[in-house]
């Protein structure tokens, strides 16, 4: 599109947007000034003496006197100046006129008053944060204090003035870094022995230990995980298959430590169906906004998550408080979107399309030709590219916001501000590079500085007004599953099921020595022979059954020569084409007490007739602990009728009639036996470990209580929660079922040990919730509460008084 | 029952409230007075004065057909072969007490107090499309369509927000009647129904089953008031010999303490007493019990005296019941006409009577209409969602207006600064029924309500340094004609 064309359709819809309204100065005068005005007379450019940074700069005029008279656009001269066409006194005196609609705009402006936004300001941003990593030069050590970061943060502090925060006493280190790295109080015996031990290493072994805690770890960072990445159980989206879970991925991700960049590459640019709920985002039915499409989604989360970049503002135009622009947010979106995407500006088409291009090109580009697999694998690959500082500063910033209470940039989503200290930042984004992008080994390493083994700032309203300075650790609020995880260690009240679709623990190759096969290669009766099925044959294949009882787990393995689509209760539930990679599945959330369907929608390929068959099978665990198989077999039923899938919904069912008996393989392909002897036992065995460990609040489905405690609805990327209780929150607290139904079988294990005496009772309680034995005073008190023998009541009343203290609420 | 009592003025029960204040630290919820918001234009936003302190929104979940409700057209009795095309309304007109207003049989109570009301038959929503529940509702609850990159608050909770509560006691906004969870669509539910960016102090409490309602500010089930204030008396000893008090500021403390004491006084209240329908008059209660709606209603009318600042009352959005008729339509309204008839008419004169009915604005409003044939706006390509699709009536379960319409749309007002026996706005009297005089739009009726409350439409937030409005861009305009 020629550029007249271009400014014509500009002006038409700013026409358009003018008609009867005032002006709006952001979206309609802004755009103007920058287009025609800023190259002179913008940031320190002031020609003619004319500058146009803000609003009293501009009615103080130029060197020749006032250029805008408020309220009277006809005795202003800029007007004059942008209409003339006298080469001497036009404005912009080179280049396009400015066209009619949007003089017409300036005059309204002008005659309205000349609105400006409040605080707003034609200028360069004070600080632009550097691109490319840093390593920076460590300082040299004081009083023997030799970590690095404590080297930068003395030096830091000794270049201010200001005193070191004093160190932590050993029980609230072990309460705090606890709750910070796991999630979970620590359990009164560990605090003992770690109380004991004399061994002057002894805190950095306790890092390592809860470090090396797999499954603890993992069910607890899942949580900001989730927030960041948007991913939930339920939420909207889901119900018309335009959401994606990425649980199971997310899950295992964490459990092995994947490396981030590689973590970060298979959500841009995903591998496979398990990690594409990220970039698919969440598509609602009907038209959108052209701000909120799926690719404007895209390039949303992807510029939040892992750059700190609000891109929200320049979804829809340039931002007026960053320096992104609307063809960038739109770039970004490009490399994403597999159609042609017009650009539009506040909903409106402005005739542009937007060409797939990333935010940094000073190190490299996608290729905008490119298909948009190869596009979204460039991406990934600029995004964790070594020359990416931005990436590694804004994961290690969130890392020392969620361990410090406060991020070295802050807000964290705001990477563009100027860090307090970059050297401690480029510090930590280069050890998470030299780590291998490790980053248990990056809180390990916060975690084992003397600014984090230091006593929680105090603080007072309105501390940051002036500027924020380091002054220690300042204390967290716990998280609502970390209140609910706490409740219920103390209580032992978790539920025994969770919600997440995950694969809880590890692969576990002895335990799957105890685990028999059940299941049998099926297909349809093409595999009867004598020929083999032929390529392309699609057929459906289900079982209908019944589950009696309460379920606490299911987990599946499922594969299929060549491809399955897999329908739980006519839900869409997994989908793969290659049969030599034996999908493991978490069904916990899928099937339910009661009628239940397992539906495979099963596909032959190759050019010519080759072997089918497909393999299934599930163990479910009931609460009362029995185990239930269901495995591919001569009960289940195929069809040639292969319904439709409309999102991700299965279609009406096929006659009854046109349901046929299965056909088992009787000599099934060896490799695919072998596939199953080798895998599929170990696999299967994860769901009937005996001895599971407390289900965590982050593998439930949010409840009335998470909620009002703050755990967000993750329609949108949360990457902080708020750290008030609020009233409304109270007033769960004080009576909200749930937490009353909590402490109540928790008072009723703790009194039923009858031979605890009340001294004994509030001891171990101080011990477990607050790390700490209970001072004299406070024994008299709780004894008073308790009575001489305690009842549940009492245990009841104690235990909510506890929880409610803000010394347990906090993380200091 | 009247806590807001005559003789004592709300500034003397805000002065206490100040007091207490004063030992408790500075408190979310005092945000009390209106507050003078910048807006984004560098001119100060002037808060409209007040109309009306308090606001019900008796919400028609699922798309209440106006021409079955309040604006009757066309009525043709069902039988067999009966086209549907030639089919308006499936109810007949009935006088109200405002000559040359009618409005359908089976409200005649409404009717007798259509005098007190403003009627507003031409709201007109979207078509999106898609003619969802969960995106209208969404957009009628916060006035911005989903998705949105940040969480919206919805309209109660721009009010708790920028007006507080009006009794320091009682939660600000208040949720009556709507389950969140184990019905269909209730994550699309719980999407709008919350605070979103303001946070949870400004969000609702949720009370789904009225006669349940007194439990939720009642200690515990099985806790006597005398074990639930021990309990508090030892928490706060215990609070108080907790050495972690010399971790903390005052400022820190407060702030965590703050909240429990908020919660404490209400849950040992006597406004919490508000919150039992029980209480209620056998004769008065007889009046509103006609189902979870009207016992709704009650119980928003003693939330309103109690000093509940916005009330929500639904009739319940479940996928397919209630006003969500996508089939057996007729039948359906009959029974829901039996249901809001009696209580709304009946909370009007209450508060009439109480002398709360001037500073009280009632709105009756629902996401959309419906219509026998037209999907959306007409020419609209979404698609038709009716259970039967069918040009003649064969069955009774054919009869009704099983289609979402968002051409027009009637919104009822009482109270509140609104005209009294006023009509504003017209539809067609034919196929398609649109909006042909004044039409309102989504914006400009939220506009119109936040004017009534004394909140300009331009008021504004900054989140992520962005400015959010009330109205979206600040650009809703009040229809100031509605305004008496």
């Amino acid at each position: 599109m020629s550029l007249l064309l271009r400014s014509l359709s500009l002006s038409i819809a700013f026409a358009a947007f003018a008609n009867g309204a005032a002006v709006d100065f952001s979206h309609q005068i802004v755009p103007i000034i920058r287009e025609h005005c800023a190259e002179c007379h913008t940031g320190d450019k002031k020609k003619g003496g004319l500058s146009m940074n803000d609003r009293k700069s501009l009615l103080d005029g130029g060197e020749d006197g006032a250029v805008i008279v408020s309220g009277q656009s006809a005795k202003s001269s800029l007007i004059a100046a942008v209409l003339s066409s006298d080469p001497d006194e036009q404005m912009p005196p080179k280049g396009k006129r400015v066209p009619a609609g949007q003089v017409a705009l300036l005059k309204q402006w002008i005659d309205e008053g000349v609105v400006w936004d409040e605080g707003f300001a034609f200028k360069k941003p004070a600080y632009e944060p550097p691109l490319k990593p840093r390593k920076p030069e460590l300082p040299a050590a004081v009083d023997g204090r030799m970590h690095p970061i404590d080297r930068i943060i003395d030096t830091y502090l000794a270049q201010k003035k200001l005193t070191r925060p004093q160190p932590l006493e050993d029980a609230v280190f072990a309460r705090r870094v606890h709750l910070d790295l796991v999630g979970l109080l620590p359990q009164p015996e560990v605090l003992d022995k770690f109380l004991a031990d004399k061994s002057p290493e002894k805190r950095a072994k306790l890092i390592e230990s809860l470090l090396a805690n797999d499954i603890g770890y993992a069910e607890h960072w899942l949580t900001f995980w989730n927030d960041l990445l948007r991913n939930d159980y339920s939420g909207t989206g889901f119900i018309t298959g335009g959401r994606k879970q990425i649980s199971k991925w997310l899950y295992e991700s964490l459990v092995v430590n994947k490396p981030f960049d590689q973590f970060t590459r298979e959500l841009i640019a995903p591998p496979g169906p398990d990690s594409r709920g990220y970039i698919d985002g969440i598509k609602w039915r009907g038209d959108v906004s052209a701000g909120q499409t799926v690719e404007i989604q895209f390039a949303q989360s992807v510029s939040q998550s892992f750059l700190g970049i609000n891109m929200k503002c320049a979804s829809c135009h340039d931002s007026f408080v960053d320096r992104w622009k609307l063809d960038e947010a739109y770039g970004l979106a490009a490399i994403y979107s597999s159609r042609p995407l017009d650009i539009a500006r506040c909903d409106k088409a402005t005739g542009k399309q937007a060409v797939a291009s990333w935010l940094f090109p000073e190190i490299g580009q996608v290729d905008a030709k490119a298909a948009q697999p190869e596009r979204l694998k460039q991406l990934a690959a600029l995004m964790t590219s070594p020359q990416n500082g931005r990436f590694s500063r804004t994961i290690v910033n969130r890392l020392w916001q969620r361990m410090m209470g406060r991020g070295i940039v802050h807000p964290v989503d705001a990477m563009q501000t100027e860090p307090w200290s970059a050297d401690l930042l480029d510090h930590l984004a280069t050890q998470l590079f030299e780590s291998g992008h490790d980053l248990r080994k990056v809180l390990a390493h916060i975690a084992t500085s003397q600014a984090y083994q230091s006593k929680a700032q105090v603080i007072d309203a309105g501390e940051d007004d002036h500027g924020y300075v380091f002054a220690g650790p300042r204390a967290k609020r716990m998280t609502a599953e970390q209140f609910v995880d706490a409740v219920w260690t103390l209580t032992d009240a978790a539920p025994k099921k969770m919600d997440a679709p995950v694969l809880r623990g590890k692969v576990d190759k002895e335990a799957g020595k105890s685990v028999t096969l059940a299941g049998q290669w099926i297909w349809g009766d093409s595999a009867k022979g004598p020929t083999a099925p032929p390529a392309g044959e699609m057929i459906q294949l289900r079982k209908v059954f019944k589950i009696e009882g309460a379920i606490e787990n299911v987990i599946g393995v499922i594969t299929c020569d060549n491809e399955y689509t897999l329908f739980v209760n006519n839900r869409l539930v997994a989908q793969d084409d290659d049969w030599t990679s034996l999908e493991a599945l978490a069904l916990n959330d899928s099937l339910r007490e009661g009628q239940n369907s397992i539906t495979i929608i099963a596909k032959n390929a190759g050019r010519g007739p080759n072997a089918a068959g497909l393999y299934f099978e599930a163990r479910v665990k009931h609460a009362d602990g029995k185990e239930e198989t269901i495995a591919t077999d001569e009960s289940w039923q195929w069809t040639s009728t292969v319904p439709s899938v409309k999102e991700g919904r299965l279609g009406a069912a096929a006659k009854k009639e046109d349901w046929r008996p299965a056909f088992v393989i009787t000599k099934p392909v060896g490799s695919w036996v072998t596939k199953i002897k080798t895998e599929a036992p170990a696999l299967l065995a994860r769901g009937s470990i005996a001895q599971q460990p407390m289900v965590r609040a982050a593998l439930v489905k949010s409840d009335f209580l998470m909620r009002t405690l703050g755990r967000p609805n993750r329609d949108q990327i949360v990457s902080t929660r708020p750290n008030d209780l609020t009233t409304l929150e109270a007033i769960d607290l004080a009576n909200g079922q749930t937490l009353a139904d909590a402490l109540a079988k928790g008072a009723k294990k703790i009194s039923a040990r009858n031979e605890i005496d009340a001294k004994a009772l509030a001891t171990q309680l101080y011990r477990h919730a607050l790390s700490r034995d209970p001072s004299p005073n406070e024994l008299a008190t709780t004894q008073e509460l308790l009575g001489p023998k305690p009842t549940e009541q009492g245990v009841q009343d104690l235990l909510w008084a506890i929880c409610m203290m803000p010394e347990f609420l906090m993380i200091r | 029952m009247d806590f807001t009592h005559p003789t004592q003025p709300e500034y003397i029960v805000r002065r206490e409230f100040l007091k207490k204040l004063a030992a408790a630290g500075t408190a979310a919820w005092m945000t009390g007075e209106p507050q003078a918001i910048w807006a984004k234009t560098g001119e100060k936003v002037v808060q409209p004065k007040p109309k009306a302190d308090a606001c019900i929104l008796l919400w028609m979940a699922g798309g209440m057909a106006a021409p079955d409700t309040f604006d009757p057209k066309g009525y043709l009795p069902f039988e067999k072969g009966l086209e549907v095309k030639r089919m308006l309304s499936t109810f007949p007109a009935i006088d109200t007490a405002v000559d040359g207003v009618k409005i359908c049989q089976g409200l005649e109570n409404i009717a007798k107090v259509m005098d007190r009301a403003t009627l507003v038959r031409s709201a007109v929503q979207p078509d999106l499309g898609s003619i969802l529940h969960s995106r209208h509702q969404y957009h009628w609850h916060t006035g911005y369509v989903p998705p949105q990159t940040v969480a919206c608050p919805h309209i109660g909770a721009w009010m708790a927000k920028v007006l507080g509560p009006r009794n320091p006691v009682m939660p600000a906004f208040i949720n009556i009647g709507q389950r969140l969870e184990g019905v269909g669509e209730s994550e699309e539910l719980k999407a709008f129904t919350t605070a979103g960016f303001f946070g949870s102090e400004y969000g609702p409490m949720n009370l789904p089953f009225p006669e349940e309602a007194a439990q939720s500010v009642r200690p515990p089930k099985g806790m006597d008031p005398g074990r639930f204030a021990s309990r508090d008396k030892f928490f706060r000893k215990l609070v108080d010999q907790s050495p972690h008090r010399d971790y903390m500021s005052d400022y820190q403390q407060q702030s965590m303490l703050r909240s429990l004491d908020n919660a404490y006084r209400l849950l040992s209240s006597k406004e919490r007493e508000a919150f039992d329908v029980t209480l209620e008059p056998k004769e008065s209660y007889a009046k509103y019990d006609t189902g979870r709606f009207g016992r709704g209603c009650l119980l928003a009318r003693r939330l309103i005296e109690a000093g509940a600042r916005f009330v929500e009352v639904t009739t319940e959005y479940v996928p397919f019941l209630y006003w969500d008729t996508h089939k057996d339509g007729h039948e359906t309204v009959a029974g829901l006409h039996k249901e809001i008839d009696m209580p709304i008419s009946q909370l009007v004169r209450d508060l009439e009577a109480k002398g709360l009915l001037d500073r009280t604005l009632i709105v009756i409003a629902s996401e959309f209409s419906r219509d026998a044939i037209i999907e959306g706006k007409p020419g609209s390509n979404a698609s038709d969602q009716a259970t039967f699709k069918v040009e003649k009536i064969e069955e009774a379960k054919h009869y009704g207006l099983h289609r979402h319409f968002t051409g027009g749309t009637s919104v009822v007002m009482f109270g509140g600064g609104v005209k009294k026996g006023f009509l504003y706005g017209q539809t067609a009297d034919e196929r398609p029924l649109v909006a042909v005089k004044n039409p309102i739009p989504v914006e400009d009726l939220h506009a119109t309500i936040m004017t009534a409350m004394g909140i300009s439409p331009k008021t504004q937030f900054e989140i992520e340094s962005r400015p959010f409005y009330v109205t979206i861009d600040g650009k809703g305009k009040a229809v100031t004609d509605l305004f008496a």
